[in-house]
């Protein structure tokens, strides 16, 4: 279901660097929330952002999902955050667009998104942590959530955390 | 077979999750009752000694061996207030033993500072949290770059860290502290354990250190004046009866006369002379802060500049042997009446001399030698009786101070040339 | 309310970060990592205020957070649904956590910089550990390069 559309929100446009983090060894994770305001959690695993720098596909476990989408169609509100372990980080907030379940050209993405992650957390973290830690991230079967972006912060800790960046 | 009741299956459950409960309420119970008990054995044999470095090495042990820590220290508070410093570790090459930390620096100073139990997880990812940012502060340009980092004894990648404040009531005596490579290491159970050896270190650390102080004090009191031994403790600077070089004036005096008036005087009368000259002549050291080195029945020697640095010692030598001297001229005047013909004779020099304790285990005297103590000590063998000779060093020194009259050079034992000596005639009156 | 688990304790030593997710009273999340959750009670969690920032903007208006921790012991999570119930600004919480920023600001040269605004005191409502956030370590698949 596709949230009402704002025409007279203005077109974001990602920065590249933020592409470039949302690309990487991010950790990253999904805030929605109910009709009564409650907020949720759902921890996504691998993401891509499309050529028009505004529309943003994101996975998650499709056990984990049914709380998410539940919210989605209440009220389409997406909080999608993420950040490299050396603690830069961006949030994206913006209007659910549309979701499907994971496709073979998702798994892949996703898998390539593992790989990534689980060498640069054993940078942080001891071997026995690391490998579980990421590996053992639940991810298919799954669902791809996509969402239009409208505002783009920086989340990185210390001064200008927070900022609005676009 | 009778017929097994309805709720008999969920109660036959809730029995078999309460057994589980107690199983491991006991497993934790043995935890604590073993590990209490061995506490209260270390804690009598930490109690049952005096000697600091034995104290201290019996608490990392013993740690070691019942909490299987391998890796802790014991810092201990400075006479300066502000910092603690490495006494003792276990676990660590190299030692650290005289590493400080101040105050508010890392864990351990944080702990010696607010006096409360600390406990850290992941130091690293703490630590990585807070250079991310550094680096963003720098960026902003709200931090210069390259800024100070304290450099803190301890694993350098210590993960976890447990570190608490040993207190004597409420008073700060050192700072235990306990720490591992592995993340999340100690738990809640360890500072509860850590908590109670911690109590009795403090105690029993507290004691040791204050049986140090007193033993050096009453050591240091057969040399120098209660207040001077007291300084010298409290200021916990060097040892002073370590050999050291220092510049010192020093002056030698002895009652002239003395010798034949003790042959021929009765002996309570000699001793009676002895006491009451060296009572007054100790009050006149004691109020100058000279350091009297030796005294042998009538004559003594005294030296300014140490064990404590004066700014002008040849000022308070001059001052302090014409005090002496009106004071012997005023105690001469009775005793001649009694029959007995005695005077001071002083000289006073200054110089180089190593000074440091001499002697053998149990008879230690504090010592100086060099040229210095044998010029004065000639130069008073060469003083009349009521005279004070000066070497020209000293007399150049107080030149302002005192009047002098040349005596010329004379000739000494012990030195190749003739050396100029001044008489000291009388404090200059002031302007 | 709910009562947190001994096992979770792990989960609030600050060596995996957390996450929060609130949200304002228009109606819009917000979703942030946090160096820690610290544990105050079976009852009650506590976050660290430095900065004015969204999160605390959005308790301030809509009470409600959710809290997501990971033990790195087991790497079981939690969802907690908390409620901001008060701000501290002394006593042992608050001491505990000013105490812990003190000590590492001062590792990274950045002494007095750090100032605790205050311990925000949250009520915890439920506590869910997430059964499905992750596959079992025998199931592991290692990413593979695909043909």
């Amino acid at each position: 279901m596709i949230a009402d559309f704002d025409a007279t929100r203005g077109l974001t446009m990602i920065p590249d660097r933020v592409v470039e983090v949302l690309n990487g060894p991010a950790i990253m994770f999904v805030g929605s929330r109910d009709a009564g305001l409650r907020p949720a959690h759902t921890t996504a695993v691998g993401a891509v952002a499309y050529e028009d720098r505004q529309t943003v596909t994101f996975f998650v476990p499709e056990s984990r999902s049914a709380r998410l989408l539940s919210n989605l169609r209440d009220n389409g509100r997406i909080a999608f955050d993420f950040g490299l372990f050396s603690h830069e980080a961006y949030q994206l907030k913006g209007v659910y667009l549309s979701s499907r379940p994971t496709t073979d050209e998702d798994l892949a993405r996703q898998e390539a998104y593992r790989k990534k992650l689980v060498t640069a957390v054993r940078q942080a973290y001891p071997e026995e942590l690391a490998r579980p830690l990421v590996l053992g991230l639940g991810y298919h079967p799954g669902i791809a959530v996509t969402f239009r972006v409208e505002e783009v912060y920086l989340q990185t800790p210390g001064p200008g955390a927070g900022t609005k960046m676009a | 077979m009778a017929a097994e009741r309805p709720d008999a299956q969920p109660l036959r459950e809730q029995l078999v999750q309460n057994q589980k409960t107690i199983d491991r309420l006991n497993r934790d119970l043995a935890r604590v009752s073993n590990e209490v008990r061995i506490i209260q054995q270390i804690s009598n044999e930490i109690t049952s000694t005096l000697d600091l470095d034995e104290v201290l090495r019996i608490v990392l042990r013993a740690m070691e061996r019942v909490l299987g820590f391998k890796h802790s220290m014991i810092l201990l508070t400075d006479l300066t207030a502000d910092r603690v410093r490495v006494a003792a570790s276990l676990g660590y090459e190299p030692s650290g033993v005289g590493a400080e930390v101040a105050f508010g620096e890392g864990v351990i100073g944080v702990v010696a500072g607010r006096r409360k139990l600390m406990r850290v997880a992941h130091v690293g990812a703490s630590v990585a949290y807070f250079r991310t940012v550094r680096a963003r502060l720098e960026a902003a340009g709200q931090v210069t770059p390259g800024g100070e980092v304290p450099v803190l004894p301890g694993l350098p990648e210590a993960q976890s860290q447990l570190a608490l404040p040993l207190l004597v009531k409420d008073r700060l005596v050192g700072v235990l502290v306990v720490e591992s490579p592995k993340p999340n290491a100690f738990d809640e159970l360890d500072e509860v354990l850590l908590g109670i050896v911690g109590n009795q270190a403090a105690t029993a650390i507290d004691n040791a250190r204050t049986y140090q102080m007193v033993e050096s004090l009453s050591r240091l009191k057969r040399f120098f004046s209660p207040q001077l031994a007291e300084a010298i403790v409290k200021g916990g600077a060097d040892d002073p009866l370590k050999t050291h070089r220092r510049e010192v004036t020093v002056v030698f005096l002895d009652l002239r006369g003395f010798t034949a008036f003790a042959e021929t005087a009765d002996p309570e009368e000699v001793m009676g002379v002895l006491r009451e000259y060296h009572a007054e002549m100790g009050k006149l050291i004691l109020a100058h802060e000279g350091t009297l080195e030796r005294f042998t029945g009538d004559g003594m020697m005294i030296f300014f500049n140490d064990p404590v640095p004066l700014d002008d010692p040849a000022e308070r030598a001059v001052r302090m042997a014409v005090a002496m001297r009106d004071q012997v001229a005023a105690l001469t005047g009775r005793w001649r009446k009694r029959g007995y013909d005695l005077g001071l004779g002083v000289g006073i020099a200054q110089g180089y001399a190593t000074i440091g304790a001499i002697g053998f285990e149990g008879r230690w005297d504090y010592g100086a030698i060099g040229n210095v103590t044998n010029l004065a000590a000639r130069l008073c063998g060469e003083a009349r009786p009521g005279q004070i000779l000066l070497s020209a060093r000293v007399a150049s020194e107080v030149e302002d101070l005192v009047e002098t009259q040349e005596v010329g050079a004379l000739t000494l034992k012990g030195f190749a040339r003739p050396v100029q000596a001044f008489d000291l005639l009388q404090l200059k009156p002031r302007a | 309310m709910a009562t947190l688990p001994e096992e979770i304790k792990a989960a609030m030593q600050g060596v995996i970060p957390s996450h929060v997710v609130t949200c304002a009273a228009d109606g819009t999340p917000n979703a942030t990592a946090i160096s820690q959750v610290y544990y105050v009670d079976p009852e009650h969690v506590a976050l660290s205020h430095q900065f004015f920032n969204k999160t605390v903007r959005n308790v301030r208006e809509n009470p409600r957070a959710l809290l997501w921790v990971i033990s790195p012991l087991t790497l079981d999570s939690w969802d907690l649904e908390v409620e901001f119930d008060h701000a501290e600004t002394s006593g042992p919480v608050f001491e505990a956590m000013d105490m812990q920023i003190e000590a590492i600001a001062s590792i990274v040269g950045l002494k007095g910089i750090f100032k605790l605004k205050s311990a925000d005191i949250y009520r915890v409502a439920s506590v869910t550990r997430n059964v499905g956030e992750r596959i079992p370590l025998s199931d592991i698949v290692e990413p593979r390069e695909r043909a």
